[in-house]
Parts: C-alpha cells; structure tokens; sequence
C-alpha cells in the first residue's frame, strides 16, 4: 500500500482506499450476482426455445458472458479482509 | 411503416417516406401472431433486460470502494454495453427498427445555433469545431 506522512499526522495516509470489501461492495458484490445467475439462465431457457439459429446463438453469447461475469465477481467474495484490515492503519 | 414494399437491398426505402430506414423482416416470420412468444420476443426481452443490467452495473462501477473493484465493474459494465448493441445490431438486421433520418435543413439550423454558443465558451484554447 502506497502511503505518505504528513509533518502533522504520525498516521500514514492512505492514498486509495485498501482492497478491502465494505459492508456497501458486500451487498452490491450479492445483488450482482443474483442479476448475473438470472440472466444467464434466461439466455440459456429463452435461447434453447429459438428457432433462428443467428438468434439463439447470440442470446447464448450474452448468456455465456453473463456467467463468466458472474464468476469474475465471485473472485471478490474470495477477499480476505481480516488480512486486508491488519495492513490498514488503525484510526 | 410504409406499404409492403419488398426489397431486397432495404438500406434506404423510397416510397412514402424517403427518410425511413429499414431491412425486411425474414421470411419466416409469421403474418398472423400467435399469443407466444416468437424468437422476435425473445430477443427483445433480453435486449431489454441487457439494457437494465446495463443501469444496474453504472451504479454499482459508481459505488465500488478500491480500484480494483471499481475496474472489474467498469470492464462488466462496458461488455454489457456491447452486448446490448450488438443484440440490437441483430434486431436491425433482422428488420426489427425503423430509423428515421432527421431533415438536413433541422441539422443545419442546430449547428448553426450551437456553432453561436462557442462565443460563450470560457477556455480560450480553440476546440474541436473550427
């Protein structure tokens, strides 16, 4: 983490905020999940009932991108924020 | 829309309207619409739902805290958009919209206008129109 002292503080600033997952990003980090699992599963029902296979091949991309977005966001319920917070400077 | 006019080469449709833009609609779509939903439906409402997503994501890049949370939602935010107007490109293709061109004398009058703003502009350095 990219800190610097300042002559009146003895607390490092912190530049950006640490990657720590907040109570906010937390619900978010749930509630996009729950948008990405629907839409794919949308895009798979809706593209196996397509006839036209231009349509239901590109209902199938947007339903594969949604799961692969979904698991892009997952990677951050994976964050450790116990060790995230023992780097941060206590206030 | 206009009368059925069948062309093949539908970039620009003559007829009673000059302006409208506009492909066929396949073949075999269906003259007479059943109450279920067709593969047009289908398409429309995922077009919509990447439209909402597409809301959803811009609050959430907004709200993100560290960077690299804020990029992951800012590349999921921008995919989506492509996503979206690629779905659309397709429904254009496949002669689901109807543009329509706005009269060049409206477009002239505009820049005119807003050409008139540029005394109102606070930066001396010159912009991008001349």
């Amino acid at each position: 983490m990219q800190q610097t002292l300042t002559p009146d503080q003895t607390q490092p600033l912190m530049q950006v905020p640490p990657a720590v997952i907040t109570t906010k990003d937390y619900s978010y980090l749930k509630d996009e999940l729950s948008w990405e699992l629907l839409a794919m599963k949308k895009c798979s029902h809706f593209a196996r009932e397509c006839s036209d296979p231009e349509i239901r091949q590109a209902i199938d991309k947007a339903g594969l991108m949604h799961q692969q977005h979904y698991m892009q966001i997952l990677k951050h319920l994976q964050t450790n924020n116990n060790q995230a917070m023992s780097n941060v400077p206590k206030s | 829309m206009t009368t059925t006019q069948t062309q093949t080469q539908a970039q620009q449709q003559a007829g009673a309207n000059s302006q409208t833009i506009k492909n066929p609609k396949p073949s075999y779509e269906p003259q007479v619409k059943s109450p279920a939903m067709n593969d047009r439906d289908r398409l429309n409402d995922i077009l919509a739902m990447e439209k909402y997503l597409t809301d959803s994501f811009n609050v959430s890049v907004r709200e993100a805290s560290h960077p690299a949370l804020h990029q992951d939602m800012l590349t999921i935010l921008t995919e989506t958009h492509n996503c979206q107007y690629e779905l659309f490109e397709l429904m254009f293709r496949k002669g689901h919209y109807k543009l329509e061109a706005e009269q060049q004398t409206k477009l002239d009058q505009a820049y005119q206008q807003f050409s008139g703003y540029q005394s109102q502009f606070p930066y001396q350095q010159q912009g991008t129109l001349q």
